[in-house]
């Protein structure tokens, strides 16, 4: 039966990516390993980590990998994104950070990255890095379950898997409808539409990675290096 | 008072005067245009100096933005490529017509116009290209609104009019964080919000060849659907004598949209 | 001794339907020859022959080519052989002494003798179509030769076709290349109110253009073939948006011949 493993944020951190290894071959049924995004960051140089990510050591699970928001900006400081340039990233940290990044990739990576896609639909699952509205796109338990719904239905999928916030957390839809009513030339015409039984997971980001079995549709929230994980039972 | 609210008048003078006339006729003196100035058919130079000299505020349409700033519309908004490509033709005819000064009209368009709680928009809130069909997810159509902070949204771009009210709505979730030991569990109470599409002037594709537009009767906020006929006959003339393909005549007097776009609702294009 | 039969009527009665239903139920070998049609002045005839010849052929494979005098034996034991003409006016007497002296003198150059000849409109053993009256058809066609079409743009030109855009269609019968290498015999007509799209058994391999008949045929009033061949031209696929198409399909058959 299909389980995944799910990482986000890694920032260049070949040490942390080795140890959710370690961690992954430790536990047992993990099949599938999905990278969704942040890869890198202006903190250090990665070139180290987007090689090995590309050439899997013997041992590793292969991972498949998305861009995150990271890339995206570094994608489009490089022409990649047409006139746009990493406005975002600008605006908010700086000329500096801008000039960091572009640093702390070597250039030749950049064609891998060109080829990432912006996201997966497996089973029915989305996984992406922010929302299918965008890949800045912060999903939190606080967001509106409106927003949520708006969300999933995007990508019509029951579950979605995102990773920009940060956070660990399964919010589940679990009632509730809507009353629609629309008057048209030909006719009126009323419904009542009940809430889809969907539900949003953050996965985390950086040490805190998430488990998912879609067989029991269980998922485990888990940290790097954690005790927790050695013996393979989580505590999600 | 009462206030219209046309929109994809698509360059077809006939039409717009009819409209126009119409709305003249009530003695309705507040009118606001959502959009689609031009696009497929004969008179758009016409049609955007009626506009002007008619001072109706108005926001920029799919094809306004696409006149001004190239073809944006992604391919995936095309379901067939004789979509596709009969949809070029008439962006390069409709590109050699515009005056400078036209143009320069359209490009200084704005992308909503807000009135107090009615917001004004061509396609969506988030896009101009985005359809909001009346049968779109209910949740889904009033996050649009919602998120907009606008109590009834009115938009075009589909070429169907229809007024569709959503009400009574609620969610529950259950939550669960990491480190946590229970899920909590909470319920969100939706407001009542309301979205009214236009129709089209110019290209009706609502079932029959009559122009549609709205009236928003503010006194007892309720939302008319109008139709008006006009002199078809007269702007099937002006595509064949200025040179757009003759089949488009033929679909605008069957009440066919010019070229079949996409239906989806959802679709996002990642280009 | 083999039976042969000549089955008449004007384009449209359902003359290859009808064949098409009567072969398929026949136990023993089966023949078909299609003749040129009998003009009438101011009828004109449709050049679309190939269209069912190659659809008949396709849902019958060992169907026998009785215009090939050296392919095929046609009077077996327990043969039919069915021959078809599109022709107007019904006959001036009934069975086989009605027939027009030129099929009589073409079929015997091919060896062949009747033994029946049916009329649609007139012979109680063939269906009831309500026959059109019509007193001035032209006919068109194009021919569409390893030309492939966006499935898409293929359904809004048929609609737009035989919904009167380019004219008041009466008839209108096509044999389509699509991009996953199936064809589709494409056939509507005025009285029936509706399209059949049947997709031929034969499917082109993903490599280039499909070699097989394809044409499309068109009888009705005003014809505009101009704006037909103009929109048709906007349909076609080039060969790289073909190759877009063909090239997983190549990819797809390695991998299911690997397994
Ligand atoms: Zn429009
Ligand atoms: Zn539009």
């Amino acid at each position: 039966m299909e389980r995944w493993a799910l990482i986000s944020g890694l920032k260049g951190d070949l040490e942390l990516y080795e140890q959710i290894q370690r961690d992954l071959q430790a536990t047992r049924g993990v099949n599938t390993l999905f990278v969704l995004g942040d890869v890198i960051s202006p903190e250090r140089n990665c070139d180290a980590l987007w090689d090995r990510l590309q050439n899997p050591k013997r041992g590793d699970l292969r991972p498949n990998c998305i861009y995150g928001w990271w890339e995206e900006q570094l994608l489009a400081e490089t022409g990649f994104r047409g006139d746009r340039k990493a406005d975002a990233l600008r605006l908010n940290h700086g000329e500096e950070v801008v000039d960091a990044l572009l640093r702390a990739v070597d250039p030749a990576h950049l064609r891998w990255l060109v080829s990432l896609q912006f996201g997966f639909v497996e089973l029915d699952c989305g996984l992406i890095h922010g929302s299918s509205a965008d890949i800045g796109d912060e999903l939190t338990p606080e967001t509106s379950p409106l927003i949520l719904i708006d969300r999933l239905t995007r990508l019509d999928v029951n579950r979605l898997f995102t990773a920009r916030s940060a956070q660990q957390f399964r919010l589940e839809l679990t009632g509730g409808g809507i009353d629609s009513h629309v008057k048209a030339l030909g006719g009126e015409h009323k419904q009542q539409q009940p809430v889809p039984k969907r539900s949003v997971i953050g996965i985390g980001a950086g040490a805190h990675y998430t488990i998912y079995d879609a067989g029991s549709d269980r998922v485990d929230f888990l940290k790097a290096g954690a005790k927790a994980v050695a013996n393979g039972r989580g505590f999600g | 008072m009462s206030h219209a609210v046309i929109s994809c008048l698509h360059a077809n003078l006939a039409a717009t005067e009819a409209v126009l006339a119409d709305i003249d006729r009530q003695g309705i003196e507040h009118i606001t245009c959502l959009g689609d100035l031009v696009g497929y058919g004969p008179q758009p130079n016409e049609v955007v100096e009626l506009i002007r000299q008619r001072q109706i505020p108005t926001c920029q349409g799919c094809w306004d933005e696409d006149i001004i700033d190239g073809l944006n519309s992604c391919e995936c908004s095309y379901p067939s490529q004789l979509a596709e490509r009969r949809g070029h033709r008439a962006h390069q005819w409709t590109d050699a017509q515009l005056s400078e000064e036209n143009k320069a009209f359209l490009a200084s368009l704005p992308m909503t116009v807000r009135r107090e709680r009615l917001l004004f928009v061509h396609g969506s809130p988030n896009s101009q290209h985005e359809y909001l069909l009346p049968d779109m997810d209910a949740f889904a159509a009033l996050e649009r609104v919602e998120s907009s902070g606008a109590n009834t949204l009115f938009c075009g771009h589909t070429h169907m009019p229809y007024v569709r009210e959503l009400s009574g709505g609620s969610i529950r979730v259950k939550v669960k964080q990491a480190g946590e030991e229970a899920a909590s569990e909470r319920k969100l109470e939706l407001p009542m919000r309301r979205i009214v599409n236009a129709g089209s002037v110019g290209e009706p594709r609502h079932g029959s060849t009559e122009a549609t537009y709205v009236i928003h009767h503010e006194d007892s906020d309720e939302i008319e659907i109008r139709e008006v006929a006009y002199d078809i006959e007269r702007t099937c003339r002006a595509i064949v004598d200025g040179g757009l393909p003759e089949v488009f005549a033929w679909r605008l007097s069957h009440g066919f949209e010019y070229a079949e776009r996409a239906d989806d609702a959802s679709h996002v294009c990642e280009r | 001794m083999a039976q042969t039969w000549l089955i008449s009527g004007p384009p449209g009665c359902g003359k290859t339907t009808w064949m098409l239903n009567t072969l398929k139920n026949h136990q023993g070998q089966r023949g078909y020859l299609r003749l040129p049609g009998i003009s009438t002045t101011g009828l004109e005839q449709a050049d679309d022959g190939a269209i069912d010849q190659t659809y008949l052929q396709d849902q019958i494979t060992d169907l026998i080519d009785l215009s090939n005098t050296d392919q095929a034996p046609n009077d077996q034991e327990q043969q039919l052989n069915l021959i078809e003409l599109t022709q107007f006016e019904p006959p001036s007497s009934s069975a086989l002494e009605g027939v027009d002296s030129s099929v009589i003198q073409q079929l015997e150059a091919l060896g062949l003798r009747l033994d029946r000849a049916l009329h649609f409109g007139r012979d109680d053993d063939l269906p009831k179509d309500d026959t059109l009256e019509f007193s001035r058809l032209e006919a068109w066609s194009m021919p569409l030769e390893r030309c492939v079409w966006d499935p898409n743009s293929l359904s809004s030109f048929w609609f737009e076709l035989v919904n009167g855009a380019y004219g008041d269609v009466y008839r209108a019968k096509a044999l389509m290349n699509l991009p996953d290498g199936r064809a589709f015999f494409c056939n509507w007509m005025v009285s029936q109110g509706g399209s059949q799209f049947l997709p031929l058994e034969s499917v082109a391999p993903p490599d280039g253009r499909p070699k097989r008949c394809s044409m499309l045929s068109v009888q009705g009033k005003a014809l505009d073939g101009g704006g037909i061949q103009a929109t048709i031209a906007d349909c076609l696929l080039s060969d790289e948006v073909l190759e877009l198409h063909q090239e997983p399909q190549r990819q797809q058959a390695e991998l299911t011949q690997a397994l």
